[in-house]
């Protein structure tokens, strides 16, 4: 062995070994002060993810389709002004059948003018020939195999344990392949903040054991917000669950949505 | 034995870019990244941080009790205060601050006759049920069923 320990390369070590040390806090100094963004003060305190699980149900046979919840989310949210919902409600007018075309049904006409928050024009056809007509209030379908998440490159939206599918605006760099990849077109591009946004639950709100916005304005309970963790005496859900036959929207896409219909009809998307 | 000094460089190179990519990751990435998955956990609580508009329920049944006792005897009982009132969060915290001043035309809203609704809903054609007429000259929206 060529090298001697000397005391000179002795005291070499031990200086090399002690700033070594010292550095180790200064990094976590370091590390702290580039940490150091906006803390928020005004979260909610005591509130576990993992502790709940939320659902939402929706029953189309009740809804009217008076647009409060698509109001009241715009408000709650700060959607900016324009073609840009959160939640929306969509008019199905299902005409009847020519005679003799061998049809069950005739045309389905789908439309949501302003996300149906100002009311509906006249039916597209005469009332005399509709079929079967009704609304249908949409928002994030809450999947459990989530398309928005698996595309997004920046790991900015994700699954929170909770069961909500979130942005995290501070990572969110506005590529859009969520919003691509979104069968149900919950989510769009915000003018103002050039990030993605989408139905968060009302997560500000659920957080502090409110009711999300738009359930909470329903004025016939159309609308079911439920914590499957956490279910209540007299649980809404289980109601829900037992009076109705539910489905999900386009299951056959493999998304296992916990956004539940009842009363959904074949041509609702 | 000595190494090449030319393989030294490539050693010092590698062992500067790899360390420089450590030290990025090490103070770069936020403390609750990864504390529930591939994510930062500290956004959840960002999120739910953001300002309430609605107040609820409850919020209005601490002052206005009674509106809200006699709105639950009748076919309203279902409708939230601020559905009609307009958003109260501002006024809950303080008082001072007035609700919307209601004229009443909202009421069409959802009882327009519209053939998407479900006809079990009460349903009028404002044109045809007393055109010009208030609604509230005849109808208590606090109590709707305590009509002429």
């Amino acid at each position: 062995m060529k090298d001697r320990l000397t005391r000179r390369s002795l005291l070499g070590k031990l200086g090399a070994l002690a700033a070594g040390l010292a550095a180790l806090p200064a990094l976590k100094t370091a590390k702290a002060a580039v940490q150091k963004v906006l803390v928020s003060s005004n979260a909610p305190k005591g509130y576990d993810p993992t502790q709940h699980k939320w659902v939402m149900a929706i029953d189309i046979n009740q809804c009217i389709g008076c647009g409060s919840c698509v109001e009241a989310c715009k408000k709650e949210n700060k959607v900016p002004q324009g073609p840009y919902f959160r939640t929306w409600v969509e008019r199905y007018v299902i005409e009847k059948p020519k005679p003799g075309s061998g049809e069950a049904r005739g045309k389905t006409h789908v439309d949501s003018p302003d996300g149906g928050m100002r009311g509906y024009p006249a039916t597209p056809v005469p009332k005399e020939d509709i079929l079967h007509s009704f609304f249908v209030p949409k928002l994030c379908n809450l999947c459990e195999h989530s398309p928005c998440v698996q595309v997004c490159p920046v790991g900015a939206t994700f699954d929170a344990p909770d069961g909500a599918v979130l942005i995290d605006p501070k990572y969110c760099i506005g590529c859009g392949f969520c919003i691509q990849a979104c069968p149900y077109g919950c989510r769009f591009l915000n003018p103002v903040t050039h990030v993605a946004e989408k139905c968060s639950l009302c997560y500000h709100r659920i957080t502090r054991g409110l009711q999300p916005a738009c359930v909470e304005v329903c004025p016939t309970q159309s609308r079911i917000f439920s914590d499957l963790k956490n279910p209540v005496p007299n649980d809404p859900i289980q109601a829900f669950y037992a009076k109705h036959r539910v489905t999900a929207l386009k299951p056959h896409l493999g998304t296992d949505p916990r956004v539940l219909y009842a009363g959904a009809d074949r041509e609702v998307q | 034995m000595r190494l090449p000094p030319q393989v030294v460089r490539l050693l010092l190179l590698t062992v500067g870019i790899v360390g420089s990519y450590l030290l990025a990751k090490f103070l770069l990435t936020p403390a609750s990244f990864g504390q529930y998955g591939f994510y930062r956990g500290d956004a959840l609580m960002e999120i739910a941080s953001h300002p309430i508009a609605l107040a609820g329920r409850k919020a209005c049944a601490e002052c206005h009790a009674e509106e809200v006792e006699q709105l639950a005897k009748f076919g309203h009982k279902n409708l939230s205060c601020e559905g009609c009132h307009g958003f109260g969060q501002a006024h809950a915290d303080n008082p001072d601050v007035k609700m919307e001043v209601l004229n009443y035309s909202h009421c069409v809203k959802c009882h327009e006759a519209n053939p998407s609704r479900p006809k079990s809903h009460k349903q009028v054609n404002p044109k045809d049920h007393f055109p010009g007429d208030k609604c509230t000259e005849c109808h208590i929206p606090h109590a709707p069923s305590e009509v002429p």
